[in-house]
């Protein structure tokens, strides 16, 4: 007759002996796969134009959709090979809408890393551009305590990567760690009504630095910006002489210098935290040159999170030019230098200019996954459509609107 | 029945060498009782499995191994040591894995893995129950 407890005693000795002794022991893995996606619904109150999260997605929530599952929807899968101690790659892809409305995965990044030190490595391929606070996981909403980055600030520059390496290292000072980050690249892009773009020679500093229960990071990143999409408008400025010359030089968008600088930090002492960030882009060319920031803030209840945020933008550069000198032109000519003036007005005057205030709150279900809902209300300078596009006939620039999103993440 | 009751007997004292630790609740991180590691303070414990660079070159770089995920001690450990909720981890964590800043330790397979790899390398440092400390392990901190 076994007794129940010689059947324990049996158990545990089959633990220490059965079990095999180093190679099992740990989770050891050549490759590994990550993963992270959003379920998102948002809604606007504006009917007579789109509101949407990037300049890369072709419809939105408002006059396409009531709701719109497209503003934030999205899956990424990343795939991690470690070959050796010291070379490392990963690839990942996401799925999201994008220009051609369609959700074709696309590659996120795709790189190559070596580790010369434990503190310094290479990179070579595909790389997330590190230009904001959480730019280079801007779409991974678990990592985020909002349902997005503010838009303000974030789409200065909705480029989330670029082609080309980079060298990142590690080190403290006192009592403060740095991680910093020099990159250069390039990037091609095509937006929404198929805008295409290339960014070249772009070269880049990041540093995240930490100091206790703050962490931050400062970045700056200059290139050559070339945007095609308004060129023979600005080149039919050069028929009018010197001044005309000069108006399609001077906003013209092909092959500018572009400066991109951000500066942001959070502290999170436990039980709540708070977030700022200013960001500032020069462009040179009808884009124009602006600045924005944002700060919001949470305070943690368990696992429910209400926050607040409070972000805006405004344009550093003049959103109206007195164009071509009418007066001395002869009637025809004239009356084209009259569309061409009140293009460029319009066109200088679409400026982004616009504040928003979000609430919101954030349930953390499970250790994966979360909730969120948030309530944005924005009001767009007058004149000014703010982040809005698709404007039908009876959308009247400038106002307010309010936006509801709500979005499930998860990781895995 | 002879062999029986000599194999259940030692099994039994197993049994009892276990139990016996049993008031002991406590959550201890060690090392190899072959490293030169004497105390760690739960700053620098945090550091490391939180994989943040600090200046510490009194500490020798020490490769952290985490309990199989399922674990209680593991969730307890974390909270202890970091203040983080699990949710709050794997924010943390997200935002490492996705900009391939860093990844979160190894996993051992299970409690008894920990404790076995910690005493043969003196490179690693783990937590376990304070009821698995043997000869073979160093205890630098108590968590309480």
């Amino acid at each position: 007759m076994v007794k129940s407890t010689q059947l324990w005693g049996f158990a545990a000795a089959a633990v220490f002996t059965f079990s095999d002794a180093s190679a099992d022991d740990i989770d050891h893995r050549l490759f590994s796969i990550n993963g992270f996606g959003t379920v998102g619904a948002a809604r606007s109150s504006e009917r007579q134009a789109d509101f949407t999260s990037t300049v890369f997605k072709p419809n939105g929530t408002g006059f396409t959709r009531r709701w719109s599952p497209d503003v934030d929807s999205r899956l990424g899968v990343q795939l991690s090979a470690n070959v050796t101690e010291n070379l490392s790659a990963v690839l990942q892809v996401v799925s999201e809408q994008r220009h051609d409305n369609t959700y074709t995965p696309t590659v996120e990044w795709a790189n190559i890393k070596y580790g010369v030190t434990p503190d310094l490595a290479i990179r070579v391929g595909r790389i997330a551009s590190p230009t904001f606070l959480a730019a280079d996981y801007r779409k991974v909403g678990n990592a985020i305590p909002w349902v997005r980055p503010p838009l303000e600030v974030y789409n200065l520059s909705p480029v989330s990567n670029s082609d080309g390496a980079d060298l990142t290292y590690r080190t403290a000072v006192g009592n403060v760690s740095h991680s910093i980050q020099i990159y250069l690249g390039q990037k091609d892009f095509v937006a929404r009504d198929n805008v295409s773009g290339t960014a070249r020679d772009a070269i880049g500093i990041s540093d995240v630095f930490e100091y206790g229960q703050t962490s931050g990071r400062i970045s700056y990143q200059r290139g050559q910006l070339t945007l095609g999409i308004l060129e023979p408008f600005f080149d039919t400025f050069r028929q009018f002489g010197p001044r005309g010359t000069a108006i399609a030089d001077r906003y013209s968008g092909n092959n500018k210098r572009y400066d991109l600088m951000s500066i942001g930090a959070t502290y999170d002492p436990g039980a709540w935290f708070a977030t700022t960030e200013w960001a500032k882009v020069i462009t040179r060319s009808w884009l124009g040159n602006k600045t924005a920031w944002y700060v919001g803030g949470g305070y943690r209840f368990g696992q429910f999170t209400p926050f607040a945020i409070y972000s805006t933008i405004r344009s550093n550069s003049r959103t109206s030019d007195p164009g071509l000198s009418v007066a001395s032109l002869p009637a025809s000519a004239a009356s084209t230098a009259n569309a061409l003036n009140n293009g460029l007005s319009s066109i200088l005057g679409f400026s982004a200019i616009q504040h928003t205030v979000s609430v919101g709150a954030r349930w953390d279900i499970t250790k994966n996954v979360d909730l969120k809902v948030q309530y944005d209300r924005t009001a767009m300078a007058d004149g000014s459509p703010g982040v809005l596009f698709n404007t039908q006939a009876g959308f009247e620039k400038g106002g307010q609107i309010n936006v509801l999103s709500v979005t499930l993440d998860f990781v895995f | 029945m002879r062999m029986i009751n000599k194999i259940s007997r030692r099994l039994a004292s197993v049994v009892f060498a276990l139990g016996a630790g049993a008031a002991y609740a406590d959550v201890v991180v060690i090392v190899s009782s072959k490293s030169p590691i004497a105390a760690l303070t739960t700053e620098q414990v945090s550091n490391i499995y939180l994989n943040k660079r600090k200046n510490s070159e009194s500490v020798p770089p020490l490769v952290p191994i985490d309990a199989p995920g399922d674990s209680h001690i593991r969730e307890d450990f974390y909270r202890k040591v970091t203040g983080m909720s699990p949710s709050q981890l794997t924010s943390y964590w997200s935002k490492l894995i996705f900009t391939s800043r860093g990844y979160p330790p190894r996993e051992a397979v299970n409690d008894e893995a920990v404790k076995r790899m910690i005493a043969e390398h003196s490179n690693l440092i783990g937590y376990v129950d304070a009821r698995f400390i043997d000869p073979s392990v160093k205890v630098v901190l108590v968590l309480k």
